[in-house]
Order: C-alpha cells, then sequence, then structure tokens
C-alpha cells in the first residue's frame, strides 16, 4: 500500500477528484495548505503597501492505494492537476504499513 | 389670550391698575394663610389674580414692533406663587430687540418692581431657541412648566415646538438629576433635618416638581406606575406648600426654613390638636417626615424608572427603547423602523412590550404604512448601515415580524431549511449572520479580516452591502438558479424602499452576482491573467470589487463557524487584489471607441434636449470605465455641462450627495488645472474624499470630486456656492492664486497632526500601455492632492486620469500621468517619485509659483 498525497492547485481539487473517482479510489483526505515549492510566489503591491504572497494557497490531496494501482493513481493525478505553469504542485509517495478501521478495529488488508 | 395690539393706558394708569389688582389678591391670599389653608388651591387662586395683573400690565405697557409672547415659568408657570415667590417670566420675541422693545419690557416690568416683587425675568429673541442653551440647566428646567400669559400664542407655541423635543427633553432630564443630587449633598442627602427647608430639602417642594418634571418629559404615566399613589404626592405638596406660605407671612419674605421657633406657630396655624406646643410641634413634624418620604420615594422611582426621551413617543428604560404611549405607537407603523433606530443609537435592545405590540399589529399594515415618504423609505435605508447592535436589532425586527413586512421576499426564506453538507443555519438566519458579519468588520475584526476592514471603511454606501446582503438568498427554494431568481424577487422591494436607479442596479447586481467571486477564487485558476480580466470585466469598478469581495466574505462566513478559513480567506484576498489591480491600473487603455453597447442604449434612452450625436461625442476617448462608474442620468448631466465650452471656462455642478458633497467640473485641460482644483476646493476647508478626472484625446476633462465640508462654509453661508466657484474659475484663468489661500491652512494644519500613515509612492512603468501610473498612499492630510498634483505638473507632466479614495485615514490616489504624450523614462520617474516622497513626507514644500513650461 501507498500513501499518495499530492499538493496542487486549489481549482483542480475536483479534476483530481473525478480523475481518481475513475480508478475506483473513493478514499480521499482534502485538507487546505499554504507553502511553496520552486514557485516562491511573488510580491504583489496594494494600495502603496507590498503584500507578501509567498506561501501560496493550494490543496492537499491524500489517498491510500494498493501497490498494484499506485502508477495509474500518480498517473491521474498529474494529468488531472497540470496546467503546464510554474505552480502545478507535486506528487509524494509514501509506503504504509497497515491500516486500521476504527470502528471495528478490523486491520484493513487493501 | 388676548391679541397684544390691545387699547393702550398709560403707564401710570396701568400702575394703579396693577396697585388695584395685586393688593387684595394678597390681603386674600394671607387670610388664607392665617387660616392654614395657602396650600394647592389657594395658591393656584392667587396665581389666576396675578396673570390679571400682568395681562393689565401687557395692554399699559407700549407696543413692541416685534410680536411677543409673556409667558409664566417656573414656580408662577405651575401656579404655585407664594407670598414672596419670585416672579419668573420669559418674555419672548419674535425678532430683534429694539428700541420699542425695551420701551415694551420696561412698561411691563417696572410696575412689578414698584410693587416691591423680586422679577425673575428672561428675555429672548426667538433665534435664541434655534439651540439647546444647554449651560443654563436652572432656566431650561423653569421652562418646563412655561404657561402663556399673553402676547402671540403663535410665538409661545413656535417656541414651545422648539423646546420640547427629545434631545432637550433627555437634556433636562439628566441636568435635574445633577441639579437634585447637588441640593440633596447640602443636606447631606437626608430628609430627616430638625429645622427642614420645605423648599430645598430632601423631599420638600423641587423635589415634587423634580418628580412631576421627569415624569412629563418621559412619560405621562410614569407616577401612576410607581410605589406611591399621586393622589398623596399631591397631598404631601399641599401640605409643604401650607407650611412654606406660613413661613413666608412670618418672615415677610422669601423664607422657606421651618425652623424650631416657626414650628410651634405653624402647628397652631395649621390646626394641630394638643395640650402642649411640644405635642402639636411633634405631630406636624410627624406629618412633615411622612409626607417628605412620600415625595422622597416617588422621586426615586421616577428617577430610576423614567425612559430617557430618545425620539417622539420613544424612551429608554433598562428594558430597552420601548414607545412611552403604546396604543399611539400601534397606529403609527411609520415610527417603528425609529425604536429600532434609536435602540442601535443607545446600544441597548427593544423593549419586550415595543416588540409585543409591533407583533400584535404588524399584519394590519401595507409597507405603505410603514414607510409613507420618502424620509422614512431614506431612513431605513441608513438604518441598515453596518455599526454595533445591527445583527441584534434586525433580528428582533424579524422575530416579531417588522423585518418581513418590509421587505416582503423575506417571507420566502423565514425558517427555510436547505440540506445540503455546508449550511448549518436557516436562510433566514445565514441570511442575518452575513450582515452580523459585516457588522463585525465595522467594529474593526481581529486577525485575518483585518484587511477586509479596510474595504468596508472605504465604501460610499455600506448600507447597499447590507441591503444586498438582506435579499440574496430570498430566492433559495425556488429551484434554477437561486442568485438570480433572489435579485428578480428583490426587484420591487428596492423600489419602495425608495433607492434611486443607480443604487437599485447596484444591489441587483450584487445580489444577481453574489456567487462569482467565490466560484472563482475557489474554482478557477485565479493566476491565470484571463480569468481575472474577465472578473474585472464584469466587476468594472473598485466600489463594486468591494461590495462584492465584502458580499462574498459574509456569505461565506455565515455558512458555518469554520467555513471561512484562513485559506479561503487568502485565496479571496488575492483575487480581490489582482482584480482591484487590473481595475485600477489598466483602466486607462480601455476607452470608449466606435459604438459600443452601452452607448447605444443611453442615446435609445436620452432626453430629449440631448442629441444622440452630442453624447457619442462626448464620450469618445473617454475610459470604458467612464460608462459603469455614472448612470445615465449623471451622464446626461456631464454631457449637458460639456456645451459651449471655451478656454479657461469652467461648467460646473455642485450638489449632496449622501452625507459628502459632489462637485462637477468640465473644462478644457490646461496647465495646473487638477491641483488648482484641488486647491480652491481645499481652500475653503473641504476634505476630498473620494473621485475622478478624466480626460478625453480632445482635451475635454471631467473631473468629479465627492468631499466633507467639516467646517460647514456651503450650509453656512448663503453665496458659498458662487464663492467656490468665483474662485474656480479666477485661478484656472490665471488671474488669482490658489498658493496664498492655502499657506496659512497648510501652515496650521500641517504641523498640528502628526502623519499617522507613512507615505509610499509606487510608480508603475508597466501596467498600462499609454501611462506611467503612480500609485500613491498617504495620511489624509489637509491639501494633499494639491501638493501631489502639484508636484506632478512641476516636472512637466500631464495628469490624464486620476482615481481618488479614502479609507479610514489613508489617502489612496491612482495617477495615470504622460509626458509629451508618452510614458515617463526611467529617470524621469524616479525624479518625480523622489521629489514626491520628499513632499509627502514634509522635508520639500510645494514650490509657491508654478513653472511656467510645466503642463497638468
Amino acid at each position: 500500500m501507498k500513501l499518495i498525497k499530492s499538493i496542487i492547485r486549489p481549482h483542480k481539487v475536483d479534476d483530481v477528484k473525478d480523475a481518481l473517482g475513475l480508478l475506483n479510489i473513493s478514499g480521499i483526505t482534502v485538507s487546505e495548505v499554504r507553502g511553496h515549492g520552486k514557485q516562491k510566489g511573488h510580491t504583489a503591491v496594494y494600495r502603496g503597501k507590498e503584500y507578501d504572497v509567498t506561501l501560496l494557497p493550494k490543496m492537499e490531496i491524500e489517498v491510500v492505494v494498493p501497490d498494484a494501482i499506485v502508477e495509474e493513481a500518480i498517473k491521474a493525478v498529474v494529468e488531472a492537476a497540470r496546467t503546464g505553469e510554474i505552480g502545478d504542485g507535486r506528487v509524494f509517495v509514501l509506503p504504509v504499513e497497515q491500516t486500521y478501521r476504527i470502528r471495528t478495529g478490523e486491520r484493513d488488508g487493501m | 389670550m388676548p391679541d397684544s395690539q390691545g387699547p393702550l393706558p398709560s403707564a401710570a394708569s396701568g400702575h394703579s391698575a396693577a396697585s388695584s389688582i395685586f393688593a387684595p389678591a394678597r390681603r386674600e391670599l394671607c387670610d388664607e394663610i392665617a387660616r392654614g389653608h395657602a396650600g394647592r388651591t389657594a395658591l393656584a387662586r392667587y396665581t389666576e389674580r396675578f396673570d390679571v395683573l400682568v395681562r393689565q400690565l401687557f395692554a399699559a405697557a407700549p407696543p413692541p414692533r416685534q410680536p411677543v409672547a409673556v409667558v409664566a415659568v417656573g414656580g408662577y408657570g405651575r401656579r404655585q406663587l407664594c407670598l414672596y415667590s419670585d416672579i419668573d417670566l420669559l418674555v419672548l420675541f419674535g425678532g430683534r430687540i429694539a428700541e420699542a422693545e425695551e420701551r415694551f419690557l420696561r412698561g411691563l416690568l417696572h410696575p412689578l418692581w414698584d410693587l416691591g416683587l423680586v422679577v425673575g425675568h428672561h428675555v429672548r429673541d426667538i433665534e435664541d431657541f434655534e439651540r439647546l442653551d444647554v449651560d443654563n440647566p436652572e432656566f431650561l428646567l423653569a421652562l418646563v412648566d412655561a404657561r402663556p400669559i399673553d402676547g402671540s400664542l403663535a410665538l409661545f407655541e413656535w417656541f414651545a415646538a422648539a423646546f420640547h423635543t427629545p434631545a432637550a427633553h433627555a437634556h433636562v432630564v439628566d441636568a435635574l438629576a445633577t441639579l437634585v443630587d447637588g441640593r440633596h449633598a447640602r443636606f447631606n442627602s437626608t430628609l430627616y433635618q430638625l429645622e427642614p427647608d420645605v423648599k430645598d430639602a430632601p423631599g420638600a417642594l423641587r423635589d415634587v416638581m423634580a418628580a412631576r418634571t421627569i415624569a412629563a418629559l418621559t412619560d405621562p404615566a410614569l407616577l401612576w406606575q410607581g410605589p406611591e399613589d399621586p393622589a398623596r404626592l399631591d397631598e404631601a405638596e399641599d401640605f409643604l406648600l401650607r407650611i412654606r406660605s406660613v413661613l413666608h407671612l412670618d418672615a415677610q419674605r422669601n423664607h422657606n426654613v421651618l425652623t424650631h421657633a416657626l414650628q410651634e406657630r405653624v402647628a397652631d396655624l395649621l390646626g394641630y390638636p394638643g395640650p402642649r406646643p411640644q405635642e402639636r410641634v411633634e405631630r406636624l413634624m410627624g406629618d412633615y417626615f411622612r409626607h417628605a418620604r412620600i415625595v422622597t420615594r416617588s422621586l426615586a422611582w421616577a428617577r430610576r424608572a423614567a425612559p430617557v426621551p430618545v425620539g417622539a413617543n420613544l424612551g429608554r428604560t433598562r428594558d430597552g427603547i420601548r414607545f412611552i404611549d403604546v396604543r399611539q405607537a400601534a397606529v403609527q407603523p411609520a415610527t417603528w423602523v425609529g425604536a429600532f433606530q434609536a435602540a442601535i443609537d443607545a446600544n441597548c435592545a427593544v423593549s419586550d412590550d415595543a416588540l409585543a405590540c409591533i407583533r400584535q399589529h404588524a399584519g394590519r399594515f401595507t409597507i405603505d404604512d410603514f414607510l409613507p415618504t420618502s424620509a422614512h423609505r431614506a431612513a431605513l435605508v441608513r438604518f441598515l448601515k453596518p455599526r454595533a447592535g445591527l445583527y441584534a436589532r434586525l433580528s428582533e425586527m424579524h422575530d416579531c415580524g417588522l423585518l418581513v413586512c418590509l421587505f416582503p421576499p423575506l417571507k420566502h426564506i423565514t425558517s427555510r431549511v436547505v440540506r445540503d453538507f455546508y449550511h448549518k443555519y436557516t436562510v433566514d438566519e445565514h441570511t442575518l449572520l452575513a450582515i452580523r458579519t459585516v457588522e463585525r468588520l465595522a467594529v474593526r475584526a481581529p486577525g485575518d479580516r483585518e484587511r477586509f476592514v479596510s474595504l468596508l471603511q472605504d465604501l460610499d454606501a455600506p448600507e447597499l452591502l447590507v441591503l444586498s446582503l438582506l435579499l440574496h438568498d430570498v430566492g433559495k427554494g425556488s429551484g434554477g438558479d437561486h442568485a438570480m431568481e433572489s435579485a428578480r424577487m428583490s426587484r420591487g422591494t428596492l423600489v419602495q424602499v425608495g433607492l434611486e436607479p443607480g443604487a437599485q442596479e447596484l444591489v441587483e447586481f450584487l445580489i444577481a452576482n453574489h456567487l462569482v467571486m467565490s466560484q472563482i477564487a475557489f474554482r478557477r485558476d485565479t493566476e491565470d491573467p484571463e480569468i481575472v480580466r474577465q472578473f474585472a470585466s464584469l466587476i468594472a469598478v473598485e466600489q463594486r470589487l468591494k461590495l462584492m469581495c465584502l458580499m462574498t466574505v459574509a456569505d461565506i462566513d455565515a455558512i458555518g463557524p469554520d467555513t471561512l478559513t484562513p485559506w479561503r480567506a487568502e485565496l479571496l484576498w488575492r483575487l480581490y487584489i489582482d482584480t482591484y489591480n487590473h481595475l485600477t491600473l489598466g483602466y486607462g487603455d480601455d476607452l470608449i471607441e466606435g459604438n459600443p453597447s452601452g452607448i447605444s442604449e443611453l442615446i435609445a434612452n436620452r432626453p430629449r434636449d440631448v442629441p444622440g450625436a452630442e453624447i457619442a461625442r462626448f464620450l469618445e476617448g473617454l475610459p470604458r470605465r467612464y460608462l459603469q462608474l455614472f448612470d445615465p442620468e449623471a451622464i446626461y448631466r456631464h454631457v449637458r455641462l460639456s456645451r459651449d465650452i471655451h478656454p479657461d471656462e469652467l461648467h460646473l455642478a455642485l450638489g449632496q450627495k449622501r452625507s459628502a458633497w459632489e462637485m462637477t467640473v468640465v473644462t478644457l485641460d490646461k496647465p495646473f488645472l487638477f491641483s488648482n482644483i484641488c486647491g480652491v476646493l481645499s481652500s475653503f476647508g473641504m476634505d476630498i474624499l473620494r473621485g475622478h478626472a478624466m480626460t478625453n484625446p480632445n482635451g475635454l476633462v471631467l473631473d468629479v470630486f465627492q468631499f466633507t465640508d467639516r467646517e460647514r462654509f456651503l450650509e453656512l453661508n448663503g453665496d458659498a456656492r458662487e464663492q467656490i466657484f468665483r474662485l474656480l474659475e479666477e485661478v484656472v484663468s490665471g488671474r488669482t492664486s490658489v498658493t496664498e489661500r492655502l499657506r496659512g491652512r497648510e501652515q496650521s494644519l500641517v504641523h498640528r497632526r502628526p502623519a499617522r500613515v507613512v507615505p509610499v509612492v509606487h510608480c508603475d512603468n508597466d501596467s498600462s500601455k499609454r501611462f506611467t501610473i503612480l500609485d500613491i498612499t498617504a495620511d489624509d492630510a489637509f491639501g494633499l492632492l494639491y501638493r501631489i498634483s502639484r508636484t506632478i505638473s512641476q516636472h512637466g507632466c500631464d495628469v490624464d486620469l486620476v482615481l481618488i479614495a479614502t479609507e479610514g485615514h489613508k489617502a489612496i490616489d491612482v495617477f495615470h500621468i504622460t509626458k509629451a504624450g508618452a510614458k515617463l523614462s526611467e529617470p524621469e520617474h524616479v525624479a518625480l517619485a523622489t521629489h514626491l516622497q520628499r513632499t509627502l513626507e514634509g522635508s520639500h514644500e510645494v514650490d509657491q509659483e508654478h513653472h511656467p513650461a510645466a503642463q497638468g
């Protein structure tokens, strides 16, 4: 199992969600985050005051998928989240050792 | 009352007549006192005899030129003249007091003095009552009991109407409390005096008067609701007056202290039984303290329970704002909004009994009954101005049914449930909570929301934001696009509340598009300039953008407690800034050319006196945003102003727009024009809040300034407009220099107030194809625009477009400038920015006279 953690543009959430849905990946966690990668933001001027836009609002999407469809899932995220411009985001893939269902305490094999 | 122009006996005969009335009246009163009966009834009878005397003197006095009213005030007005009381008279003239009036006064007053009376006379002309004399509380208190004796009844009624206002009543009640406390302190604040002053001591006659005055000025039924039967207060007063009468007779002067020595005589005259004097005195004093306790309890109740007058038939109590006369309020629905306005002003609730009255009767009336005049409609819109307490008062209005009566579409969302994942409240409560968010911004929200506060402060009419929020979801549940449906359903209401067409269009726009900004901010790629351009194109002007941004913030925040996360607020703010910059920096490139759609409509709907070709000619080359900034009526006015304009001529219009003044100037461009106009306005003490300055390619200049007139120059001077217009023409034509006029003001004002905003001059040579843009933020100091624009002109620059805005103490001015028809080179704009920065920091004064070669 792998945890796929994607930092994407806010307006791409629905596209990514739909793309993952086509792979029958339904468990998904979405968080509002702020940060920067290479894009590093820029400085805007508003009414004479420099306005710091270094930490950009992004969305973080987390899904846990079986090893068999990891590559497919990553491809789906990347294609759905891409605009071709700087700031499209990143995808991180992390190993997952075990998962448990809290309601039943049952260990999930996926 | 007899007419003041009656027959005129001579002064001598007047004096003789006075004696013939006065002497028997006194004898009669002395007899009553000797029998111990000179209480309320006897004194009222004596007072009436005295009225006859005053009327005789009035008739005998030489007639004044001005209308006059002679008015009894104080104890005389209350019909409680004792044997040696001062005679409190108000002589009120209908105009300036001159020789004839003084002769009249001598004719009236000298005979009274000749009779040995102490006359407390107040002579006023009617203008004295245009403003309340707050520094003379005793006089104001005496006026409460004013009673016309003779002369012009119309004059008396004018005075009574001027005096009997809620504000005056509130002031008198306040002043009375201070006087009572001070007087009681002189007696160690106890009524149990062994030798009491029957006039001034706690529980004595002045306290009776105080209790009655408070009731008269606040709630005539007040004493009936208190711990003491008003009849017992009457008895106490009668008792005290009988004692006072004896004291006057015995001392042969205005003596009011019931000394040990006099107690025995008073007890005898008042007929107290007992074999020994000591017993009779003890009974007298026992009665005295019993009556004084009644008086004290009545006064304490009146002070505790009296509503503070806050409006017609409205008083503030511990329970909140209530109707003084509920039955009257029940049939006067037009006064109900006033109760909620008063509650906001007094920072309290509307009382439960007032709400119950409204709840019971609201269904009987139509919207025309609530808003019968344009003044009522304007008051309702003003009521919506965001400030502390608005949400609570609107909630009360909604709870008692008044809000739906005033805004009928709200009935479609009252307690309406919309089931979705996000919303936590019924639609009506969501609506009110959105208004609460705006209210919290108005009272300055902490943290992340603070940046939105500045937008609210800069709004021209924040009440329109609240009105838009109030109606933004009324179409919910109707199926389809609820935003469009809400706009459609609101249309009639916006007319009924008396919005002018431009404001109606704005509110409808906000309602119809209230979801757009959040959809773009959260679901579109806002880093794409095209997305921002499209949004800016929809919004068109900054005021709309600010309204839309605030509406979106409030709408999202009211969905649930955690919906407007800092992350979402950040996305909205970024979209706001990008759109704002697009609107303010790029508008000079987007000009009206040819015959765009907006122009066709303008021409089609034009009034008869404005030919279509004239409109097209006027608009050609102006920024396209001009069509969004001004409604058609304003545009037609501008076209008319632009007719037959010649060099050095100014065509001007000046009028009030909400709380500010608006001046429109149409002229032909010339050096230092903009700075000269700003300078003239400043020289009259005007504070320029916002405005727009535009130039078309033919050199036609249209400047619109909104300013406040803190010194009330326009209000106080009949020829103020002419003075301003004349000076503008003289300055613009070069016949007069405005610099001299400004110097004195600048010296005194610039140095008086420390700057609260660090000035920033931002020079942008990239955002516009045609212009160098100066974005200047500085302390909103006197003559700021004049100093900025003069400096720009001194650098030989043309001011083509200007956006003027004020946000609290901060002035934000965006100048689009060129030099010799082109953008400034880098050395040029660096030099200008440096000069401006120094000017704004106060380290470099603007040159006294303009450079002849400079343009602007």
